[in-house]
């Protein structure tokens, strides 16, 4: 008997802190979502769908959908490809290329609010470092933070500086998993270097792609702290993801079950997207040389 | 073991019984407050005070963040039973916790407190809802026009310049810019929600009326006053767009020296000249078409939930914070306005009075000074408020479009909120 229960005792202690800090939270958003709450209230009156119906009839709700695709949209295939780029030439075991990583992986470790601060400031219109370049070389004030496309693209550029060296270390371990002997057959057939990335470090490095892609995708729906310090959703909405925005029903407008049905909806939405690309593109995926 | 060693054990085990029996004796009072800098300092000085006069209560002060910050962690303290059992709400949002039972009805307390004589009707009036007193008042303020000397000398500006109308102060922006714009100096600061507020009164009208709670945003006069604050940034080009996205980045440009004018709470007047000296000039703010402007501040509450000692401790407390001395050194040190009729006639606010020039701006402004509306829906129009004014100042919506727009989901989210 004791010998049969061992094995759970064992993955017990994960089991628990999976259920108590994942599965209770997630249940516990499920029931909240069809309630009416504000946190202070003694009553949570069940709404049924009203939560969810009054989401989907709101501007704000279809606006940061759109900003968070855009996002995703543009700022993950930029993480990826410039993740591999990198990682291609830091693969050799050099002082040098050990030196580049380890500066590469600072931001990943590095607060998300301390990078949000520090570049507030960079891209600050009046007294920003980027500017005082652009002055210098004859190029006026450029509303960074201001002018709603910019204020995108400077989210894009910070989360991609943040995030970029955690890609080239999963990477540069999918590149240096592929045999070298391969590269060995590539160059006696007389393969160029871009022919042989093409036809043999993509399709090895698939596996290590498609772990990226699923982890940066969902990481682009969830992006909160940059947004919330660097532009708080701004300028007009202009930078106002899913996450800015149910942070903003929940703990600013303190609606509980509206925020919990945003959340709902975000992760329905991430599973949709990882079965998604599980069908389209986890079937592409070789493991194998 | 040698004697003087086991003594000093003794000597230990003595003092720390005897601290200890004296940790059980007293009432401990958690209180949460929004002050740090300058006006932190003040806090501190007002509760030492008070403890040294009623040793039996320890009040244990925390500074919790901005007003904001406060009530979002009020709102998670409370489920997870972990509130303060004192603390500090904004004058316009703490009629949520009033009207869930969170905070207790202190009318009692504050009908047998002689307090309340002392206390100016604008004071008396802003901590109550349905005729129940919720909060009692700490720090109480208007926005009030704040300009830099050395900066007006510098733009050819004579310091009397007037600056009453829209008209005078877009003028008085506009010569900073063109003088000195290339040095990086600004006209104007962007004004903040409260300054915002205080314009759009200055204009003779409101956003939300305190006696009807009828929504007023898409009012001609509302509308012109937003025109007017938006052209600011937008047409004129005499504030910086990063007071727009980030209303501190304004305040700190003031401070820094890199702004001629800004329009901010009185409650700024501390670090405001701590940081710009004998170059602060105070102004009362503009009177375009009305001279009005809204109170602000905040004033401390007590929990519901705690238990009966504890919130007559803390009432002692807030009693103490009200009373001549205390704001008395509150309004020297932060430049919030006086609460108390008799706090004026102390030494410390006398002082402050002969030697801190322009503190006594707001408290002139006193007779225009009016409470605004604190309906449930004045949480979620002051958060929406932000993007509005966003698109507004960087030129991305029309003013009158936007504000219609605006006045129409205040409408129906009351309704929401109603039902």
């Amino acid at each position: 008997m004791l010998r049969k229960l061992t094995p759970y005792f064992f993955v017990a202690p994960l089991m628990i802190s999976i259920a108590v800090f994942t599965y209770i939270p997630i249940l516990s958003s499920l029931n909240l979502s069809v309630r009416e709450w504000n946190f202070l209230s003694p009553d949570m009156p069940f709404v049924g769908l009203r939560n969810y119906e009054q989401l989907l009839a709101s501007h704000d709700f279809w606006n940061s959908l759109w900003v968070t695709t855009v996002f995703a949209v543009l700022s993950v295939p930029l993480r990826l490809g410039l993740a591999l780029v990198i990682a291609s030439y830091l693969t050799r075991e050099t002082l040098h290329s050990r030196l580049l990583r380890g500066a590469l992986f600072l931001p990943s470790v590095t607060s998300a609010v301390s990078i949000a601060v520090v570049f507030s400031w960079i891209f600050s219109t009046d007294y920003g470092m980027v500017n005082a370049l652009f002055a210098a070389v004859g190029i006026g004030k450029v509303h960074w933070l201001q002018d709603p496309f910019l204020a995108l693209w400077v989210l894009i550029f910070v989360n991609t500086w943040k995030q970029l060296g955690y890609d080239i270390v999963i990477y540069i371990a999918g590149l240096q998993a592929i045999p070298g002997e391969l590269y060995d057959a590539a160059s006696v057939d007389g393969g160029r270097r871009l022919h042989v990335f093409r036809r043999v470090t993509l399709p090895l490095v698939m596996p290590t792609t498609y772990f990226l892609l699923v982890i940066s995708v969902i990481e682009a729906f969830q992006v909160f702290t940059i947004v919330n310090v660097m532009t708080r959703g701004g300028p007009a909405g202009a930078t106002d993801m899913l996450v800015n925005q149910l942070y903003e029903i929940g703990f600013v407008l303190f609606d509980i079950g509206r925020g919990s049905a945003l959340a709902v909806i975000l992760f329905v939405l991430l599973v949709a997207l990882a079965i998604l690309k599980s069908r389209i593109i986890g079937r592409k995926v070789h493991y194998e040389a | 073991m040698s004697r003087k060693f086991q003594s000093a054990i003794a000597a230990s085990v003595l003092s720390l019984v005897a601290s200890v029996g004296a940790a059980d004796a007293a009432t401990t009072v958690k209180f949460w407050h929004s002050f740090n800098k300058t006006n932190g300092a003040a806090i501190d000085k007002i509760i030492a005070n008070f403890e040294a006069a009623n040793p039996d209560i320890d009040i244990e002060a925390e500074f919790i963040g901005n007003y904001n910050d406060i009530i979002a962690k009020l709102q998670a303290a409370i489920p997870a039973r972990r509130a303060p059992d004192a603390v500090i709400l904004e004058v316009t949002r703490y009629g949520l916790f009033a009207n869930n039972g969170i905070l207790t009805d202190l009318t009692p307390y504050f009908d047998a407190d002689p307090l309340k004589d002392d206390l100016y009707d604008y004071a008396k009036e802003v901590g109550v809802i349905d005729g129940k007193n919720y909060i009692v008042p700490f720090n109480s303020s208007t926005p009030v026009l704040y300009f830099n000397k050395d900066i007006f000398t510098r733009a050819g500006l004579s310091e009397d310049t007037p600056l009453v109308t829209f008209d005078e102060i877009l003028s008085a922006a506009k010569t900073i810019n063109g003088k000195l714009g290339a040095e990086g100096i600004s006209g104007i600061a962007a004004p903040g929600q409260f300054a915002r507020w205080g314009l759009v009164m200055a204009n003779d009208s409101e956003l939300v009326d305190p006696m009807s709670g009828e929504i007023l945003l898409d009012k001609p006069n509302t509308i012109e006053a937003y025109q007017w604050m938006a052209s600011l940034v937008h047409a004129e080009k005499v504030a910086s767009p990063d007071g727009v996205t980030d209303e501190d980045a304004g305040r700190d440009a003031f401070l820094a020296g890199k702004v001629g004018i800004q329009m901010n709470s009185t409650g700024g007047y501390g670090s405001t000249k701590k940081a710009l000296g004998d170059n602060l000039a105070v102004r009362p703010m503009p009177c375009n078409k009305a001279c009005s402007v809204p109170i602000g501040g905040a004033g401390i509450g007590i929990m519901a939930s705690s238990p009966k000692d504890v919130q007559d401790a803390a009432y002692k407390f807030v009693s103490y914070a009200s009373s001549p001395e205390a704001n008395a050194i509150w309004f020297a040190a932060t430049g919030y306005l006086p609460i108390n009729k008799k706090s004026a006639d102390l030494p410390v606010a006398k002082e402050a009075l002969a030697t801190k020039p322009g503190i006594d701006v707001a408290i002139e402004s006193l007779p225009n000074a009016h409470g605004r509306a604190r309906t449930t829906v004045v949480t979620w129009m002051r958060t929406t408020e932000y993007k509005m004014w966003q698109a507004m100042a960087l030129g991305q919506r029309d003013a009158a479009e936007t504000l219609k727009d605006f006045a129409e989901q205040t409408r129906s989210e009351e309704t929401r909120l109603s039902n």
